[in-house]
């Protein structure tokens, strides 16, 4: 039965590392700093695209496209936030909705990105491309070493598990680090009220800048980690509603606590995934086919239901709500 | 006469057609309390926004200890020791009394994300700016709320938590705007007491905008009074109360009274 089918639980666990960095890099950004960006997945989207044209229209190695596709996700925080950080948060929200849409029929309508068939036809109709040529043998490699330690545990889609949640993991350690230090302090305090910190002597517009900076960082990272997960990619992957599911594994977890991401990205994993096992009597009568876009609507449904309920979030801390400016 | 520690030389500043600070000029004299009055629509919360760079002025100077101010964004103001207070108190609602007390500490070297990182909520200035903050609770005489969230704190104690954030970040001439508005009388009366022992005990020179007659005449030591965005009068507390033009404002707004400030700060002004 496929319920209990590992490899699908595996890919269900990448999905929730993945979709939890993402949601990290949405934290520094919106629960740290205060800034709204609803096109977030735009980093991710720039990122994998960058890294794969280089690797296919210039055979520069993995890492170092993957480094240059980071780095591009850092140059659309500057882009987005040079002209719009010194006006109303309004602004913000508009550009990056507005950029990653861009983003997304840029390379939906240019060629040299594939169109809408994406990475495969990043070198025309007539040849296959493929940038995954030299992760392979490097997830292999990661898995030969788990399998002496873990014995048929291992297999590659294991090992990306691992890798995925280990980078999950040590960023989060990090960010939770510097939320506790003053510098996450000013953060928070421009979160609440930036005039205020302007009176104290905080270059509020400088550290909004290091927030978009550091949630491009991160949202590029998941942008890598989800192309080479899923080898292909076209511009349907990075839909806008990637974007409002890295707000929901926030919400989820509770808007203002970074260690509930891990947590609120696994239930948004099971969520969105698991709905897929909803084929019983009497779903069982809707064909598969509209049955799929159930699992958008029983997403919706449980949002609904947790905000009616928990409006905090499984972790988060009522009084905060309650607490006007 | 004492040198000045703030200058002001014909500083204007409109708004679409009004002259919301018309050619003012006035001067503040280094460790003195200084009040600022007028009626409603004056221009004095404008000029504070100038002074302090939360607003540009269209013309004129501002020196602060010899140096011009102008054009620098606020937080250059606040760090060259001018910190300002707003009239409704710009407290940080979700962050801890004792956080917000931390956030003012100068010379934070966590405040860099690199810094920050490595350092963590664990350093020796940390600690030291946490044994800062809870003198500085005992004094306002709050520490039994250091941990509670600042948005539960009451009008009077938001005050209070704001003038000693602003304390934290050493100032050397404090902006205090209507420190004593809509507070109850025995916490008013504590936080002139506190406004009196920051001239007195740390030399901090203090400019305050106060409707509260009694309490300005009791603790100014000079008085800038000003109507209709121009300076009428500056002196002593006696000299500018027996002042004409500034009678005549203050009987003239009465007689419009109702009339509300057309821009109290940059934001609530859109």
């Amino acid at each position: 039965m496929e319920f209990l089918n590992p490899q699908f639980w595996t890919f269900v666990g990448v999905v929730a590392g993945v979709y939890g960095l993402l949601a990290l890099a949405l934290y520094v950004q919106f629960s740290m700093a205060g800034l709204p960006n609803f096109g977030h997945v735009a980093f991710m989207a720039l990122a994998a695209y960058t890294m794969a044209l280089l690797v296919i229209r210039a055979h520069v190695p993995l890492a170092w496209a993957s480094l240059a596709g980071i780095a591009a996700a850092v140059a659309l925080g500057f882009l987005l936030g040079v002209p719009s950080l010194r006006l109303r948060a309004d602004y913000l929200a508009i550009a990056t909705v507005a950029g990653s849409e861009m983003i997304r029929y840029l390379s939906m309508n240019l060629s040299f990105t594939g169109g809408p068939v994406g990475s495969v036809g990043m070198l025309g109709p007539t040849e296959l491309a493929k940038y995954t040529t030299s992760w392979d043998p490097f997830i292999e490699g990661i898995t030969g070493t788990l399998r002496s330690l873990l014995g048929d545990l291992a297999s590659n889609d294991f090992s990306m598990l691992c890798l995925a949640w280990a980078v999950l993991l040590l960023f989060l350690l990090l960010l939770r680090r510097l939320e506790k230090s003053p510098w996450g302090r000013v953060m928070k305090s421009i979160r609440e009220d930036e005039e205020a910190a302007a009176s104290l002597g905080k270059n509020v517009y400088a550290f909004k800048l290091q927030a978009l900076v550091l949630g491009g960082i991160l949202g590029g990272l998941a942008g890598i980690l989800w192309a080479l997960e899923i080898a292909v990619f076209s511009p349907n992957d990075f839909q806008p509603t990637l974007t409002f599911y890295a707000y929901l594994i926030l919400i989820l977890g509770g808007m203002n606590r970074i260690w509930a991401i891990p947590i609120g990205a696994v239930l948004f994993g099971v969520l969105y995934s698991g709905t897929r096992f909803l084929g019983f009597y009497p779903l069982s009568l809707v064909d598969s086919g509209a049955r799929a876009y159930l699992r958008l609507l029983i997403v919706g449904v449980v949002l609904v239901v947790l905000m009616a309920v928990r409006p905090e979030g499984m972790f988060g801390k009522r009084q905060e709500l309650l607490l006007e400016k | 006469m004492t040198d000045s520690l703030l200058v002001v030389e014909r500083v204007s500043r409109r708004f679409g057609g009004v002259r919301a600070v018309d050619d003012a000029s006035f001067a503040v004299p280094r460790g003195l309390i200084t009040g600022l009055i007028g009626p409603n629509g004056a221009g004095k919360t404008t000029l504070f926004n100038v002074i302090s760079g939360f607003l540009q002025a269209d013309a004129g100077v501002v020196t602060f200890d010899g140096r011009r101010l102008n054009k620098l964004p606020p937080h250059r103001v606040a760090r060259a020791g001018l910190v300002r207070t707003f009239q409704a108190p710009r407290i940080l609602t979700r962050m801890s009394v004792l956080e917000n007390l931390m956030l003012g500490g100068v010379r934070q070297p966590g405040e860099h994300l690199g810094l920050g990182l490595l350092l963590g909520d664990r350093s020796g200035r940390e600690r030291e700016l946490g044994a800062e903050a809870m003198t500085m609770l005992d004094l306002l005489r709050l520490t039994h709320l250091a941990g509670a969230y600042a948005g539960t704190l009451s009008g009077g104690q938001r005050k209070l938590l704001e003038l000693g954030r602003a304390l934290m970040a050493a100032p050397r001439l404090m902006l205090l705007d209507e420190p004593i508005a809509g507070v109850a009388p025995t916490l008013a009366a504590q936080l002139l007491e506190h406004i009196t022992k920051l001239r007195d005990a740390r030399g901090v020179t203090i400019l305050m905008i106060e409707h509260d007659m009694e309490a300005v005449m009791s603790i100014c030591d000079r008085v800038v009074a000003m109507d209709g965005g121009r300076v009428l009068a500056t002196g002593t507390p006696a000299e500018v109360q027996r002042n004409e033009k500034v009678i005549e404002s203050y009987l003239g707004s009465i007689r419009h009274a109702g009339r509300e400030d057309p821009q109290r700060s940059p934001r609530e002004a859109n």
